[in-house]
């Protein structure tokens, strides 16, 4: 299983990489102009960038500069004096500077302009229905690639069976890939060839659409962490085979993962959930993906409305959040209706509602109707 | 350019950093009580829980700033700095639409150029990059406003690094506070940061310690966790929250005050598709 990828053990940047240079701008495709290289908070290395050689990391050392960050927030006029004493013109003041510069260059973040952002963001953002025309009305016509959304409700509102429809109609309608991360065992596939059947008879097209679903079981947070990161990796790697064109990614649910480790006096708990967060976001922007998040909900105790569960800090990470209730059953009937309700957008008004139906009226399992009648 | 042993500047470059940074009196009168504000060296804090509108008044005051004169605006150039990967370029792109009167591709684009904009993915790099950003500031002299969303971002993750100790916890966000301090001192910069409230105010007497509590304090769900450096070096504060009777769901209240004059305003601003509106 192994330790979740911790930000300083991230591996460097890769001479493979490629420069700073050829990065910027449109060198990668499907790479974002606003993402550098991870940073792994370095020690310094000669061969870490041009100009660091060894007799200048020794020197440094001795100064007590060991890491880049010391390195760049330090005074080099100080350290450039006792460079001057030293008979290698491998470590004059220029070459400190020089280096200094080169350092900032390759770990820092470069700046975009906003126009040029736009364009691009305007070629990449794509908006994905998601199978059910009243929730595409709430979500302003549909999934946003780029963002995260979250769907939350207590136990049995069809948060799965949203998900599951959101797939369906991605991967047959649009004819893209899905990833799906299921942490509660609640995926069928049985129930995903169900939903396809209903939306198209060509036998050769649901089962075309049923092989562009990944799923992967995850019930932990770190094989979260691992499946992400493979997904990134291949992402990178522009692996076309087997993960086609891939446009969203499903976590069913979060909270069963983040539960766990909430709770004690430990940060560390709160810390993985960050960073469980920023790598779905950046996940999100830098392949144009769809991030779909299920979360439990829980009653606030001061004004008794329902809030999305794993408290503050999490509720900060989802740009859309939609809550979804159940409605009065009648007796002896089980409803398939909900009520979904947009509590957090970033485009429209909190507080829209509209109706779903998350059962498939023309399609019964047989199985499921049980004989009423007296023999 | 300012080399980096802080020497010497050629005659140009000090006029640049001296006299290039225009007056931003004008930016939105109604966040600040006194007249004239912000000027050159404010320092302020949006805090509030999520969903109450700090991202949207960062939208509004880039809106502003970039948005030519002919049209209202104050055209400056404007550095924004993300570290939630939360920045919606599509709906900063709709405002300004709604607020340019011919919202043409070109005007947008145009205005758009005045927007800089850069993601951190941790505290260090957030240290690196604003190291960096240093050449930007002087190079562009009509770059003189600064926003950040947000500084608490990388909080859980530094405080589980830093291990047991509080200083190594807040080292990266020391050195970040001290060095906007010194960036915006030096560069005539005004700074705009969010931080977000993480934890519930405590009902702990021992807070009752803590010296000069203002009485909007104990109103407010503010309980201060980031560092002293960032705290000392606030001018302003300004407490963002929901208004809970429901009848209109998009009314959000902006208490505002001046660290030391000790002035408060509160004002009462929605949300609708052109941004803020007061």
């Amino acid at each position: 299983m192994g330790e979740p990828g911790r930000e300083k053990e991230r591996p460097g940047p890769s001479a493979g990489a490629g420069s700073r240079k050829e990065r910027a701008g449109c060198g990668e495709p499907g790479r974002s102009l606003l993402f550098p290289l991870p940073v792994a908070m370095v020690v310094l290395r000669a061969g870490l960038c041009p100009g660091l050689s060894e007799d200048m990391i020794q020197l440094l050392s001795a100064n007590g500069i060991r890491t880049v960050v010391d390195f760049v927030s330090s005074d080099l006029e100080d350290v450039a004096q006792k460079c001057s004493l030293s008979y290698k013109t491998s470590l004059c003041p220029q070459a400190l500077v020089a280096v200094r510069r080169v350092l900032l260059a390759q770990f820092s973040a470069f700046p975009a302009n906003g126009a040029d952002l736009y364009e691009e963001l305007k070629s990449s953002t794509a908006i994905l229905p998601t199978g059910s025309p009243s929730l595409d009305q709430l979500l302003d016509s549909g999934l946003y690639t780029g963002e995260v959304t979250e769907l939350m409700g207590a136990p049995g509102t069809g948060k799965t069976q949203v998900c599951l429809g959101i797939a369906a109609s991605v991967s047959l309608g649009l004819k893209q890939h899905v990833l799906f991360l299921d942490s509660t065992g609640g995926f069928t596939a049985s129930r995903l060839y169900q939903m396809l059947r209903a939306q198209t008879e060509d036998e050769e097209e649901q089962l075309e659409a049923l092989q562009r679903v990944r799923v992967e079981r995850v019930f932990n947070i770190y094989e979260v962490l691992r499946a992400l990161q493979e997904l990134r990796d291949r992402l990178s790697q522009q692996v076309v085979s087997s993960m086609g064109p891939l446009k969203v990614v499903v976590l069913d649910s979060v909270s069963a993962v983040i539960y766990p480790l909430l709770g004690g006096r430990q940060s560390e708990g709160l810390a993985l959930m960050m960073q469980l967060s920023r790598e779905l976001k950046t996940l999100a922007r830098e392949f144009s993906l769809a991030v779909v998040v299920t979360n439990q909900v829980t009653r606030d105790s001061s004004t008794g409305t329902l809030k999305p569960a794993l408290g503050r800090s999490w509720s900060f990470v989802p740009s859309t959040r939609v809550l979804l209730e159940s409605k009065e059953a009648t007796w002896g009937k089980c409803s398939t209706q909900r009520a979904a309700s947009l509590a957090k957008s970033p485009r429209q008004p909190t507080g829209i509602q509209v109706e779903l139906d998350i059962g498939n009226g023309d399609v019964l399992d047989p199985s499921l109707v049980t004989p009423t009648q007296g023999l | 350019m300012a080399d980096a042993f802080g020497g010497a500047e050629s005659g140009t470059q000090l006029l640049a950093r001296l006299e290039g940074r225009s007056s931003l009196k004008n930016l939105e009168p109604c966040l600040f009580a006194e007249e004239g504000s912000p000027v050159h060296g404010d320092v302020i804090e949006f805090h509030g829980p999520e969903g109450t509108g700090k991202t949207e008044m960062l939208y509004h005051l880039i809106a502003r700033c970039i948005i030519p004169k002919a049209e209202g605006g104050l055209e400056v150039e404007v550095m924004f700095v993300d570290t939630d990967y939360h920045f919606d370029m599509l709906r900063l792109v709709t405002i300004l639409e709604n607020r340019l009167a011919q919202g043409t591709e070109e005007m947008i684009k145009q205005c758009l150029g005045r927007l800089f904009l850069v993601s951190c993915s941790s505290s260090t790099q957030l240290l690196l990059t604003l190291y960096s950003l240093e050449n930007l500031f002087c190079a562009h002299p009509s770059l003189c406003v600064l926003l950040l969303d947000s500084l608490s971002a990388f909080y859980w993750i530094d405080r589980s690094n830093g291990g047991e100790s509080l200083t190594l916890q807040e080292m990266n966000l020391k050195k970040c506070a001290n060095f906007l301090e010194k960036l915006v001192t030096q560069h005539h910069l005004i700074l705009f940061a969010t931080t977000q409230t993480l934890m519930q105010k405590s009902a702990n007497s021992a807070e009752s310690f803590l010296p000069l509590k203002l009485p909007h304090e104990t109103d407010t769900d503010y309980r201060p966790y980031l560092c002293k450096s960032w705290q000392q070096m606030v001018t302003h504060r300004m407490f963002f929250s929901k208004q809970c009777n429901s009848a209109n769901s998009k009314a959000f209240t902006v208490v505002s005050c001046h660290r030391k004059r000790n002035q408060i305003v509160k004002r009462s601003f929605s949300v609708a598709e052109c941004g803020v509106q007061f």
